[in-house]
């Protein structure tokens, strides 16, 4: 399938200098990380949509998708928050040339605004309890901007293994020359499919310091307050479920039958 | 077009032997184990970032170190007045999530391994796959050939446990398709006039469809390698990863319906058997089998 020879639609042009692009994820989108964030910035910042790339080449079109009676199309937006001078990317991931899709996200930002780093959002799903403080993981692909970022209290990942879309574009900016940084916020794996607002607090928490953006996150600590609440009234009603979140919160490991349980019984109580 | 050469060796008139990843692995096998015992040399690559994605990162204290692809590497060697290039791809590329290498990529791969070809002055080139037939797993796999030009019949004629496609069992009139590259790349030899021939490992088609290598059939081509390179080849150590598969495919067949074995052991008296209802019973039994086998999980990617 080809990609069409001009992939992006443009509404408008931005007025941006050499700015900031955060780039989310819509598909397997763990704790709904990419979603919280990059609609929480726009919302509150006034990002304006400023493109798309299309989508001929990139996703198969055999049909569409649904999710809960709703009709999903691929998309792959590009909105300019300009009072703050920041670029947003967020998309499903391409399903096919996933490097010709990459570089047209950087051709975006780099051509037409001018961005100067990258930072990518997605979430770790971790062997941790929800009680428990979570950290930012993070992958540098340049030793400067590592630098730069010393004092946000981001803890450094080593890891080798398959690699996820954000790696990928990592290694696609360094090969351009652009310093570019993953955010890993760690996710209990039991709220890897339903929406974590710790963790999105966290990376909206780092995003304000290191951009100043002056977010008023209080909403979160609501909704993170609403979410320890019914998770500690199934801790009460389930005592195996209280068991095994506190099994976690000491360092205990569970097997398969376990972890499965708990998975179910908080996908279901989240619903 | 992303070939990367990091030498220039001086070749005269090397032949090309081309291995992919197919069913069995049996191409890519016989040709790395060619390539090992001769010894040859990497000389280069094509990069493969526009084909395929990554299939590992390496991150250490917060920085990416590397991000590694399917590999596609070129490989020399020089020996008594007989110049060699190999090519071994780690994968074929795919488009539209097809099994077998296809369309523009597929084009662009083969046409890098052949501009390569070219540039030392090849003349012929080898490819080497799996020849699905109504063959028995306990016989001796044949070697199965289709050629680029008539000039070449009475040679492969000559090699060891060597037919030609056309005299196989079970196929119309000699006419089929080789898919994915190893195909390709022939027709388009042939294009540019180069002689080409492509040697298929026998392999039972009940087992075409099962994830596993078929060392006896890559033993079989590189039989046939070696005859055609005038030396002869140590290939006993194969014979361990050959008797683990044969053992496997052993428990399969022992668990045969009576009357499906029955059916399915003619194959080793008769030479041409039409296929019968045995053969999707078989891929049914195995493919389900295997489905059984569940799902390895394996990581998250990061």
């Amino acid at each position: 399938m080809k990609v069409e020879k001009d992939p992006f639609e443009i509404y408008q042009t931005p007025q941006l200098h050499s700015p900031s692009l955060i780039v989310g994820w819509q598909t397997q989108d763990i704790g709904k990380l990419g979603n919280g964030v990059i609609h929480f910035l726009n919302e509150t910042l006034g990002g304006q949509e400023i493109a798309e790339i299309k989508p001929l080449g990139f996703f198969p079109f055999g049909g569409v998708k649904f999710k809960d009676d709703l009709v999903q199309a691929p998309e792959s937006k590009f909105w300019a928050c300009e009072k703050n001078n920041l670029l947003i990317f967020k998309s499903d991931e391409p399903v096919f040339e996933h490097y010709q899709f990459l570089n047209l996200v950087l051709d975006f930002a780099q051509y037409h605004c001018h961005a100067k780093e990258l930072y990518t959002l997605s979430g770790a799903v971790s062997y941790i309890a929800h009680t428990r403080p979570r950290r930012i993981l993070t992958v540098f692909n340049h030793p400067e901007l590592k630098n730069r970022l010393q004092g946000y209290g981001l803890e450094e990942m080593t890891w080798e293994g398959p690699p996820a879309i954000s790696s990928y574009l990592l290694w696609v900016a360094r090969r351009r020359g652009i310093s570019a940084v993953s955010l890993w916020p760690e996710i209990p794996f039991y709220l890897a499919t339903r929406e974590d607002p710790q963790a999105i607090k966290l990376i909206l928490s780092s995003l304000n310091r290191r951009f100043n953006l002056n977010l008023n996150l209080g909403e979160f600590d609501l909704e993170i307050k609403y979410q320890n609440e019914k998770i500690a009234q199934l801790r009460m009603k389930d005592t195996e479920i209280n068991k095994y979140i506190k099994m976690l919160e000491n360092g205990q490991s569970l097997d398969e039958e376990e972890q499965l349980k708990l998975v179910r019984e908080v996908y279901e109580l989240l619903k | 077009m992303g070939i990367k050469l990091y030498r220039k060796p001086e070749l005269e008139k090397p032949i090309m032997f081309v291995g992919w990843p197919g069913i069995g692995n049996i191409g890519i096998i016989a040709i790395k184990t060619l390539k090992g015992i001769l010894k040859a040399e990497e000389f280069g690559e094509i990069e493969g970032w526009d084909f395929f994605y990554p299939r590992k990162v390496s991150i250490k204290d917060g920085l990416l170190e590397d991000l590694k692809f399917p590999s596609n590497k070129f490989y020399y060697q020089r020996l008594e007045g007989k110049d060699f290039i190999f090519f071994i791809g780690e994968e074929q590329p795919t488009e539209g999530g097809r099994m077998y290498a296809s369309g523009e990529k597929a084009y662009r791969m083969a046409n890098s391994v052949l501009d390569v070809a070219l540039k030392f002055g090849c003349q012929r080139i080898y490819t080497s796959g799996a020849c699905v037939s109504l063959t028995h797993h306990q016989m001796k796999p044949r070697v199965c050939a289709v050629i680029s030009s008539k000039n070449l019949i009475w040679e492969v004629k000559k090699y060891p446990n060597t037919i030609f496609m056309s005299e196989i069992g079970g196929r119309g009139e000699g006419e089929g398709t080789i898919t994915g590259l190893n195909g390709l790349l022939l027709g388009l030899a042939k294009k540019e006039g180069l002689e080409s021939i492509c040697l298929m490992g026998e392999i039972p088609d009940w087992l075409s469809g099962v994830l596993l290598p078929y060392p006896k059939a890559s033993k079989s081509v590189l039989e046939v390698f070696a005859e055609i390179l005038g030396m002869s080849i140590d290939l006993s150590f194969l014979d361990k990863m050959e008797a683990q598969i044969e053992e496997m495919i052993e428990s399969f067949y022992a668990k045969f319906p009576p009357e499906m074995k029955e059916e399915y052991d003619q194959r080793k008296f008769v030479n041409r058997v039409k296929p019968g209802t045995i053969t999707v019973q078989a891929q049914i039994y195995i493919d389900e089998r295997f489905k059984k086998g569940g799902d390895e999980g394996g990581e998250r990617p990061i």
